[in-house]
């Protein structure tokens, strides 16, 4: 995936965030432990309900289209407890499954 | 005990009578004999607001007719523009082009259609209507021409259950994206005519096998059945993940009057939406809360499948037992016997 590629969000696919439990990951993240695997934000196509963990909810809601992929990884960088390359092949990797399931657009 | 794999934060789904008030008297119907005031417009918006705030995603309207509500498109443009993602059920007597074309531009994700056999005589007389056949094929036509994601609703019960095949070839003929296939619910006037129009548990085994080879058929609609029974079946409703009843789980229903119930076969009143915090009921209602952590009872303590059914739609137990944790009356399993 491009650094330079920008996406935004499918109009009309449903998702909200789950704000206790984003609230319970950020927070076992500013504190260096382990922010879980647990859903912090859902998306539901035709009826299935997907939950992202804290780091692909993140991504989901910077995917508004103004900024490039480059630009999600610098805003997440100081966020995560993770190196910058690994985080650019999370993102590239996440935003791959986005795209081929058809939830983000390109923009 | 026995607990949900998850709570979310706020229902998913609230099923939404907007209106009691019905230009059909079906035999089967659930709320012919409810009464409650309908709010007016803007305490309909007001409530949609709540209902966004707290995350509520989809809302479905039901009824009673909700064509026969005036407001109805107005209302719902604004409540799509809240974020609500909006479908219907309609018995399709007034969905002509033109009103087609206006649930289209409200936002309406979809749109459901009653339609109780592919024989216009038997669907006329169930619906109590003369011609109500003919105008719900119409209506279907309306809607698909106008670009609307056509669902077709079927309650299985009697006089269909036996044929399902010529239904659902009707239904993609129809350009159904979907078929609802709703489990006979024993409240209102399907309390009353139970003993005519239900199944037996055998029926309904029956019924639920051969519904579910035409689920794996690709060639017809996608078939919706959202039954928890179906589990013994090894049919989870895969789609959610939930087991047992979705209610108080994934939704909630709210009467005309915005009363909060858990769905419209359950008449217990955990709240109104305009005057009750809805996120705070649904944490903290005990009704949710006993339908969360049901307790085995009966022929369920001693079943294999209570993990994944949880006894079935608590709304029918409830109906004939006036107990949510009663085995659900259709089941077929017999683990004494």
């Amino acid at each position: 995936m491009e650094m330079s590629e920008r996406y935004r969000r499918r109009p009309g696919l449903p998702w909200r965030e789950e704000p206790e439990a984003a609230r319970d990951a950020l927070a076992a993240l500013e504190e260096g432990r382990d922010a879980g695997g647990d859903g912090t934000l859902l998306v539901v196509e035709r009826g299935r309900i997907t939950e992202l963990n804290i780091l692909g909810g993140e991504i989901w809601k910077l995917c508004d289209g103004t900024r490039d992929v480059g630009a999600i990884v610098e805003e997440l960088l100081p966020r995560f407890e993770v190196g910058r390359e690994e985080l650019e092949s999370d993102v590239g990797e996440f935003l791959a499954d986005l795209v081929a399931r058809g939830w983000v657009v390109p923009a | 005990m026995s607990a949900p794999d998850k709570i979310y934060s706020a229902p998913l789904l609230v099923n939404w009578s907007l209106n009691y008030s019905c230009n059909f008297s079906c035999e089967h119907c659930y709320s012919r004999f409810e009464k409650a005031e309908e709010l007016p417009a803007d305490q309909v918006l007001e409530a949609g607001r709540r209902l966004a705030r707290a995350g509520v995603l989809f809302a479905n309207f039901g009824g009673g007719e909700p064509l026969l509500r005036r407001d109805l498109l107005p209302v719902s443009r604004e409540l799509s523009a809240q974020g609500l993602s909006l479908s219907m059920n309609s018995n399709g007597w007034l969905l002509d082009e033109a009103a087609a074309a206006g649930l289209r531009d409200a936002g309406f994700v979809s749109v459901g259609l009653s339609l109780d056999s592919h024989r216009p005589e038997v669907h006329d007389r169930f619906r109590n209507r003369p011609g109500s056949f003919d105008r719900v094929v119409a209506a279907a036509g309306h809607l698909v021409r106008a670009g609307v994601k056509l669902t077709i609703s079927t309650v299985v019960c009697r006089i269909n259950h036996q044929e399902l095949t010529p239904l659902l070839e009707l239904a993609k003929r129809l350009g159904a994206a979907q078929v609802y296939l709703h489990n006979f619910k024993c409240s209102g006037k399907g309390m009353e005519h139970r003993f005519e129009l239900d199944l037996e548990p055998l029926e309904w085994r029956d019924f639920y096998r051969e519904a579910l080879a035409f689920a794996a058929n690709p060639s017809y609609p996608e078939i919706s059945f959202d039954d928890p029974i179906l589990a013994s079946l090894g049919a989870r409703d895969a789609e959610h993940g939930i087991p047992g009843s979705t209610c108080g789980k994934l939704s909630l229903h709210l009467r005309p009057n915005g009363d909060i119930t858990p769905c419209g076969f359950i008449p217990l009143v955990l709240g109104n939406i305009l005057r009750d915090d809805l996120p705070t009921l649904w944490r903290e209602s005990p009704v949710l809360e006993q339908m969360r952590h049901k307790t085995a009872k009966g022929k369920c303590t001693a079943c294999g499948h209570y993990a994944a059914c949880l006894g079935g739609c608590t709304a029918r137990a409830f109906a004939v037992s006036g107990d949510l944790n009663a085995p659900d009356p259709h089941c077929w399993e017999n683990p004494c016997g």
